[in-house]
């Protein structure tokens, strides 16, 4: 790839397989802490109902990438845009480590959030959404970690935002937790939403529709799990992101290169 | 301010006095209070308002701050540390009103621990045999329930002032550490270092009687205890070097300053 990368040849989620136009359009966005540069150049799109995630090694800057892309954190460079939407809420989000106050229930404390939109919500519908149906009256205090990130998750979906952004949606959850909640990731992308994520799990980012590689502050690689496979001639996508990221291929020295590569092909897992 | 922020900010403060009602330590606090005072007026013998007053004052200064940053220093922060602060700025609140809703939720929570307590003890006067006796002689007026319910309402408001304060902290602490630090030093600062500043400065001749009056305005408790001297215990205290107006001014703008402080703080960065 390298120089024969074109920029037709981007990736934008969902674009090329549905011809929609992006929800959220990230241009030459980067950004710094003092003397530190954390990432740069950041160029991607993501379109209704796709899944895009994003993967990288501890310190690559995906948490600092998904809070400049909400607005947390202002960058230093570069755009974000979102589309125009009826929605009331335009971002969803999901911090890293949620939590809530412990001495609220499931219940109150999502109807809490559903209070600070104009509209109706049916919380009920929600809870049973993300599978809390049933510890709906159970306090915040009383939860497993993997509840209280699908409690999160319920929260990051009410009034119906056209953009739901996940960081580390799966973090510390067992295998069947991490299965559920990707399990409502996709459902979510069904609906039309358009969902970013970042994770350390790689099954999981295997079955998005775009995946972004952070290495060090720069795009590494941004196309579909099968072309990332193809591109670094890898069965499987943990042997491309090892290979993109210094690992099994790290002898081969155009695996640093940033990788964009057009189709997307769906995912696998 | 629309209907739905009015909605929003009703949500929150809701969500405060919960949060207080429902933390043990917080009622502890509050019972802990309520002993204070209850000890304090039952030894003080039940003379009258006036007397009652005169025992409750210095212990309400000192007590009242402290049960507000305990109230009220996590308030914010909390929310912050948890990321639950990053999740509100995802919905269409202002900064304004989620300060707004936190402010008086805490500052309902801390009225009722502070004058539920208050105004229990007042039963002692009402309900003591030796009330319909008990008259301090002055020129200046006799013991009267009106000199109490003045007490109450300055108190109301010195507390409401307090929590704003700790509400300021709260927003402009970035850790849990730094917002406890500062709240115990300005805590500390408030109780005994502004008098004990004001001291200094006059034995040693570097502050002069006229300028007084506007310092001691500044310091909420040395407003809050002018006002109360000047309004409920007139008719037995000395002359108070500040007015009551320049007191109530200093008041309001530590309340003012304070939550503005708190909503420009909060936050900053603006949502995409």
């Amino acid at each position: 790839m390298g120089d024969e990368t074109s920029d037709t040849a981007r990736t934008t989620a969902g674009a090329t397989t549905d011809e929609q136009p992006p929800v959220l359009d990230v241009r030459d966005l980067g950004h710094s802490f003092g003397e530190v540069d954390v990432f740069s150049g950041v160029d991607f799109s993501v379109a209704p109902g796709t899944v895009t995630a994003i993967v990288g090694l501890n310190g690559s800057g995906k948490t600092t990438l998904l809070r400049t892309v909400l607005g947390l954190l202002t960058p230093d460079s570069g755009d974000v845009s979102l589309a125009e939407a009826a929605a009331e809420r335009r971002v969803g989000y999901l911090p890293q480590s949620p939590a809530f106050r412990s001495q609220f229930t499931v219940r109150e404390t999502l109807s809490f959030y559903a209070a600070m939109l104009d509209g109706e919500v049916d919380v009920s519908a929600i809870l049973e959404r993300v599978g809390l149906g049933a510890v709906a009256d159970r306090r915040v205090g009383a939860l497993s970690g993997g509840m209280v990130r699908l409690l999160g998750i319920g929260q990051a979906i009410l009034g119906g935002p056209p953009v739901v952004v996940l960081d580390e949606p799966t973090g510390d959850l067992d295998p069947r937790m991490t299965e559920y909640v990707f399990d409502v990731v996709d459902d979510l992308a069904a609906d039309g939403m358009a969902v970013l994520l970042a994770t350390h799990d790689l099954s999981g980012a295997a079955d998005a529709d775009q995946v972004l590689l952070l290495d060090r502050g720069s795009v590494a690689a941004l196309g579909s799990p099968a072309d990332l496979r193809a591109e670094t001639d890898t069965e499987t996508f943990r042997q491309a992101f090892l290979a993109l990221t210094g690992g099994e291929a790290a002898a081969d020295d155009t695996v640093r290169r940033p990788v964009r590569v057009g189709s997307t092909t769906g995912g696998e897992r | 301010m629309t209907r739905p922020a009015v909605d929003r900010l009703f949500a929150i403060v809701e969500r405060e006095l919960s949060t207080v009602v429902r933390t043990r330590a917080f009622l502890v606090l509050g019972g802990g209070f309520a002993a204070i005072v209850v000890a304090l007026a039952w030894s003080g013998g039940s003379a009258g308002y006036t007397p009652l007053v005169l025992d409750l004052l210095t212990p309400v200064e000192v007590l009242v701050p402290a049960l507000a940053f305990a109230f009220g220093y996590r308030s914010v922060l909390g929310d912050a540390e948890r990321g639950e602060l990053d999740l509100i700025r995802s919905y269409p609140v202002s900064r304004a009103t989620y300060v707004g809703g936190v402010y008086l939720g805490r500052a309902a929570a801390l009225l009722i621990a502070v004058l539920g307590p208050l105004l229990a003890v007042a039963a002692f006067v009402v309900l003591s045999p030796g009330t319909k006796t008990s008259v301090i002689a002055s020129h200046s007026g006799m013991d009267s329930p009106v000199l109490y319910l003045r007490f109450l309402f300055l108190t109301a408001v010195f507390a409401l002032v307090a929590m704003g304060a700790a509400v300021a902290v709260s927003a402009a602490a970035r850790s849990t550490r730094a917002g406890l630090a500062v709240a115990v030093a300005f805590g500390v600062a408030l109780i005994l270092g502004f008098d004990a500043g004001v001291v200094a400065g006059l034995s040693g001749g570097l502050l002069s009687a006229e300028t007084i009056e506007p310092l001691l305005a500044l310091s909420p408790n040395s407003a809050y205890r002018g006002l109360v001297l000047d309004t409920a215990l007139s008719g037995v205290a000395g002359g108070v070097p500040a007015s009551p107006l320049v007191n109530a001014l200093g008041l309001v703008a530590w309340l003012l300053g304070s939550l503005a402080l708190a909503t420009l703080t909060v936050w900053s960065a603006t949502w995409s």
